[in-house]
């Protein structure tokens, strides 16, 4: 299985060494001003790379990915994405259809069909009034099929979502990103309610779009999707920095040492 | 002992002592009366048979035209109630904006269906058109607040997914808001009807329309029999409107609709 990236990724080369897709420095954020949940976290992200964060639950993963997507907003430091830069109360990839983000419950609307929910991604691209219309470019349609197809779910496009199986559902949420064009994906928890073989296969798909220029920052409890399918992993406690390093590096036992210690 | 038990103590007599005034205030005390209501149900009870099957023409069209007035009515409260729902929506406009709606849909609320009917009559003229329009500001008001309550349960997670590949505020609502809130919408939008048939049946109380005139102008020239009739002919329309809205309830959330 080959998977079929729209346009704009698919011109991407692959630049593991060019400037990072998304670079945080010093970052501090607390949902409570006295009870800080990240303290001055570094964090880089690269186009090309499959970047995990791990911690233990409350280490500050999902806080990291939402101010990266822009669903928070930043507190001290700086995160850049993108080549755009925000500091204290600045979220300028909230509606940046470049950074998709898939939440842990993946964010798909149950009572539309898998092809509608792709469609989404290339909405803002349709434009207001022809989307309200339900009425999208041939070209459009042609593409969220040909990714619905790549990967594995062709045969799914006119049920609705909630019919679907969790694997089915993932790879909806991916190919919703894949029509927005995304150049970097903020995925949270995404494969927590997966078997251990649909888990490899989602991976293996990841690592694809990964491999065409596009800069996967995933959170996971599964320490074995860091030393199989990871490029760089990171791993928070208590709001710090704990580890940070290329996966080749790693193994189960030492990542599960660095989140507990 | 805490205050807690003594306080509960306290507020069941006063809760108590609340209830026998004003069941004396009322008039339910007084066991003359009580007498003669026993002595006028009874008569009143057989009087009402057997019914008189020589109006049923006239009150089935009556019946059918409450039935009109509920449906459109109750569409014409969609109508409205649906694009000013999404824009209470403080996902989709804002709190400030989203507030001001809110408060006035409570403000559309407070006013009751045979209220609206008779501001339409004066309006309008008797007849059904008053009652129509009567039954959809009720129904604005009532549908209003049921969909803005469904979208406030929409996932916020949904909501900011959708929101994050940068749709617009129009497209969100077109394409997570609503098909996301939709099998809510549907069910409070079938309660409304079947809730505006019931509420249609009097509005010719007010001369708005329906089987109301009739029931009225029976009871008021003691015309009990027919008045079984129009009874009899309201309870199978309304279970009648019951059921189909069963159906089509069980059809839509089962997903074959």
């Amino acid at each position: 299985m080959s998977v079929h990236l729209e346009p704009a990724t698919e011109s991407l080369p692959p630049a593991p060494h060019a400037e990072p897709a998304v670079l945080a420095r010093g970052v501090w954020f607390g949902y409570h001003p006295r009870r800080p949940v990240l303290r001055g976290v570094d964090v880089t992200a690269r186009a090309g790379e499959v970047t995990v964060l791990l911690g233990a639950s409350g280490s500050g993963k999902t806080t990291l990915l939402k101010l990266i997507k822009g669903l928070l907003a930043t507190g001290q430091g700086e995160i850049t994405v993108l080549g755009r830069s925000s500091r204290a109360g600045g979220r300028p990839s909230a509606l940046d259809a470049r950074v998709a983000y898939i939440p842990q419950q993946l964010g798909l609307v149950r009572n539309l069909s898998v092809l509608d929910n792709v469609l989404v991604g290339a909405m803002p691209r349709i434009g207001t009034a022809r989307s309200l219309l339900h009425w999208f470019p041939r070209d459009e349609i042609v593409a969220a099929h040909a990714v619905l197809q790549s990967l594995g779910i062709g045969n799914k496009a006119a049920e609705r979502v909630l019919s679907l199986s969790g694997g089915e559902r993932q790879r909806v949420a991916i190919a919703r990103a894949l029509l927005q064009r995304a150049r970097v994906i903020v995925a949270d928890e995404f494969l927590s309610q997966l078997d251990p073989v649909t888990t490899d296969e989602i991976m293996t798909v990841m690592h694809q779009i990964a491999a065409q220029g596009v800069a996967l920052v995933m959170t996971t409890h599964e320490l074995d999707v860091v030393t199989r399918h990871a490029d760089r992993v990171v791993v928070l406690r208590d709001g710090l920095k704990a580890l940070d390093c290329p996966a080749a590096e790693v193994t189960s036992d030492s990542l599960a040492r660095a989140i507990r210690q | 002992m805490s205050a807690g038990p003594w306080l509960r103590r306290i507020l069941l007599v006063l809760l108590a002592a609340l209830f026998a005034y004003s069941l004396s205030d009322v008039g339910l005390l007084e066991t003359d009366r009580l007498q003669r209501g026993v002595q006028n149900t009874g008569r009143f009870l057989r009087g009402l048979f057997p019914p008189a099957w020589d109006v049923l023409p006239d009150v089935a069209r009556a019946a059918g035209e409450t039935v009109q007035i509920a449906f459109i009515g109750t569409a014409l409260g969609l109508v409205l109630a649906l694009p000013l729902s999404v824009a209470a929506s403080p996902a989709i406009t804002g709190r400030g904006v989203a507030l001001t709606i809110r408060l006035l849909l409570a403000a559309v609320r407070t006013v009751p269906a045979l209220l609206w009917a008779i501001i339409f009559v004066v309006a309008v003229g008797l007849g059904p058109a008053a009652g129509s329009l009567g039954v959809a500001m009720y129904s604005l008001g009532y549908m209003g607040k049921l969909f803005s309550e469904a979208f406030d349960g929409v996932d916020p997670e949904v909501l900011e997914a959708v929101r994050g590949t940068g749709l617009g505020r129009a497209q969100l609502a077109r394409y997570a808001l609503l098909p996301e809130a939709a099998n809510q919408l549907l069910s409070q939008l079938l309660f409304m009807f079947e809730y505006n048939v019931r509420s249609s049946s009097i509005m010719g109380f007010v001369g708005a329309g329906g089987i109301g005139y009739y029931l009225l102008g029976y009871v008021q020239t003691l015309r009990y029999q027919e008045l079984t009739t129009a009874l009899l002919v309201t309870l199978v329309v309304v279970l009648a409107i019951d059921r189909l809205s069963a159906v089509v309830r069980a059809a839509f959330l089962s997903g074959r609709v």
